[in-house]
């Protein structure tokens, strides 16, 4: 049982960090750190919906860590990191109030928590507080992937729940 | 439970405050040409860039990477940077905007404000 | 739903409004005397820049050298004069300085300035004969004041230059203290002198001029103090490869060479950190460092000719080193 439990986190740790590496490839949307697609969230949001938290939130940090690692931007592990956390915990409370036919909006306030947790740790690193003159941007930036990835997830959930539950 | 029109209704509100916001944020302009270079928050260079008679190459180094920054009579830029996600050098120039440029790996910010990030200068 | 609505709309509206609470306005004043720019900026009645004006165009009337009806250029003519308090005064403690320095603040050194032609921009290099009989009217004992009156041997001039912002720095901050006055910002030419903190509490940034550069060597976070600093960097000239600037040692009557490029001098005695900034550019490092030991009520911020930057311990915590200087090491120096 905990054999395949590891076996299926890893693959989807694979899918996530895959996932990733090649969202990287794509070229920046905009000139402002923390705009992306964050595609490798579905992973985790599916997760989280499918297998619960302690599954998603290993995923999550395993994906965040090897993720700065083989793009050689570990620099970036900071931003990733409380990004991540914040969305994770944001996505975590949402779950309790929100249907599985809701996902989707989790997954927007996922996202605008990401990213308002990668400018936290941007302004806290840098002591610039002037960067939060991009929480705005950011906040559109990320509703509008956040839309795109929860539906992605909410698709996945409806497909995959019975593969991966069992 | 949530009602969805509710979600809807909520998300929706975030987006269009956010949307004007920015708008509002990033269509002010600076006020100022005075490009004050920042590492890891402390004031690295003031430079005024209206002041400027021709073009001036700063060189940032830190044990965390290179940035080399451009700045030219108005404006500011930088031209190289051995950060992995070059953000800072996709930015392109500054000329007259309040969003700072920001090189996150490397903890640097590029931001223009209408007077330098001192009170006074002294000098002989 | 409503409710949420409105609720998360209040939130927002009350987050934008709260970044913009407003900031009292300064006075400000631009205002040109004493061969220089002085900018002024006061947080409090509109009415005192006009009587700062008055102060600063008093001072000036009285101690300028290029002012043919000033109390020092009509001493410096007859070699005798009565002074007015206030001259007299700075007059005396110009002579102390001049005394704790051992000469290397001389008041008298005006008639070798003047030859090398650093008060009318006419730039030459004198002759050795010129130098040695200049050299002979440089001896700021030979000042004598009694009481009001002072007078000077035939040949000597008197230039009070070297401590005249300093004093109006002091002046001017103990009129507006006076006054209720808790925070001002005095630019007086580069020679600045603070009152109190910034209105938010925080203490008032200066940038020290980078002698090699355009930008600053470092900033200093100070309060309720005079920062003034001598370099050779700003009024000089170049001939025959050679840099000549404008501070001489008196010993020598030629531009002073002690291996600094740059010396701030940071305290709450405007007049004295004046003085000494000129002093302690002609000392050089060393003896700098030494008469720093033996006195107190200063800091000392100097930059050697290979661009190595000394704080005095004083200064430790107020003040970074900034753009190039970044990656240097800061020399700290300390007593004993």
């Amino acid at each position: 049982m905990n054999l395949k439990r590891l076996c299926r986190d890893a693959v989807l740790t694979a899918v996530a960090l895959t996932i990733f590496i090649v969202e990287l490839q794509i070229p920046d949307l905009l000139p402002i750190p923390g705009v992306k697609l964050g595609l490798a969230n579905i992973v985790t949001v599916t997760a989280l919906f499918t297998l619960g938290p302690v599954d998603a939130l290993a995923i999550l940090l395993c994906r965040i860590l090897l993720g700065s690692l083989f793009s050689g931007n570990m620099m970036a592990l900071v931003y990733s990191l409380s990004g991540g956390l914040l969305s994770f915990l944001v996505m975590l409370l949402l779950k309790k109030i929100l249907t599985a036919k809701q996902l989707w909006a989790a997954s927007v306030f996922a996202a605008v928590a990401h990213n308002l947790g990668q400018i936290l740790a941007a302004v806290a690193v840098t002591a610039t507080p002037s960067l939060f003159i991009y929480l705005p941007i950011l906040t559109v930036s990320g509703v509008v992937t956040g839309l795109f990835t929860g539906a992605a997830a909410q698709f996945a959930v409806k497909r995959l729940s019975g593969v991966l539950k069992n | 439970m949530v009602k969805t029109r509710t979600l809807v209704t909520i998300i929706l509100c975030i987006l269009l405050l956010a949307i004007a916001a920015s708008l509002f944020l990033w269509l002010r302009p600076a006020g100022g040409r005075v490009a004050n270079v920042y590492l890891d928050g402390e004031l690295l260079y003031s430079i005024d860039l209206d002041a400027l008679t021709e073009k001036k190459t700063y060189t940032v180094e830190t044990d965390r990477g290179v940035n080399v920054l451009v700045a030219e009579p108005g404006r500011i830029r930088v031209e190289s940077a051995d950060c992995p996600d070059q953000v800072c050098v996709d930015f392109g120039w500054l000329t007259d905007s309040a969003a700072p440029i920001v090189c996150l790996p490397h903890r640097l910010v590029i931001q223009l404000t209408g007077e330098t990030d001192v009170d006074a200068e002294v000098g002989g | 739903m409503r409710r949420a609505t409105l609720t998360a709309l209040s939130l927002a509206l009350t987050l934008a409004l709260s970044s913009c609470s407003p900031a009292p306005a300064p006075q400000t004043d631009t205002v040109f005397a004493m061969d220089t720019v002085m900018e002024l900026t006061v947080y409090g009645d509109e009415e005192l820049l006009g009587e700062a004006q008055a102060l600063i165009a008093d001072t000036e009337a009285r101690l300028s050298v290029t002012r043919e009806d000033s109390e020092i250029s009509k001493l410096n003519k007859t070699g005798s004069g009565t002074l007015s308090g206030g001259t007299a005064a700075l007059l005396s403690r110009a002579l102390e300085i001049c005394a704790l320095t051992e000469g290397a603040l001389d008041i008298t050194v005006y008639p070798a300035v003047r030859a090398w032609g650093f008060t009318t921009g006419e730039y030459r290099v004198p002759g050795e004969d010129e130098l040695s009989a200049l050299l002979k009217k440089i001896d700021y004992a030979a000042v004598k004041l009694a009481g009001d009156t002072a007078t000077l041997p035939e040949g000597v001039l008197v230039d009070l230059g070297s401590v005249a912002k300093g004093r109006l720095g002091d002046d001017l901050a103990a009129f507006l203290t006076e006054n209720g006055v808790t925070s001002a910002l005095l630019n007086l030419g580069g020679n600045v002198r603070t009152v109190g903190a910034k209105p938010d509490g925080s203490p008032w940034r200066v940038g020290v001029r980078d002698p090699f550069g355009e930008s600053y060597l470092g900033i200093l976070e100070v309060r309720d103090v005079s920062v003034v600093t001598s370099g050779g960097y700003e009024r000089y000239f170049e001939e025959g490869g050679e840099v000549y600037w404008h501070i001489l040692d008196p010993a020598t009557a030629r531009p002073a060479k002690s291996g600094l490029v740059s010396a701030t001098v940071v305290g709450a005695d405007g007049t004295l950190c004046d003085g000494l900034s000129t002093a302690v550019f002609v000392m050089g490092l060393d003896r700098a460092v030494e008469l720093w030991k033996a006195m107190t009520g200063f800091d000392l911020v100097l930059v050697t000719e290979g661009g190595e930057v000394y704080i005095t311990d004083g200064l430790e915590g107020s003040f970074t080193l900034s753009g190039d200087y970044k990656t240097k090491e800061l020399q700290v120096v300390r007593r004993g």
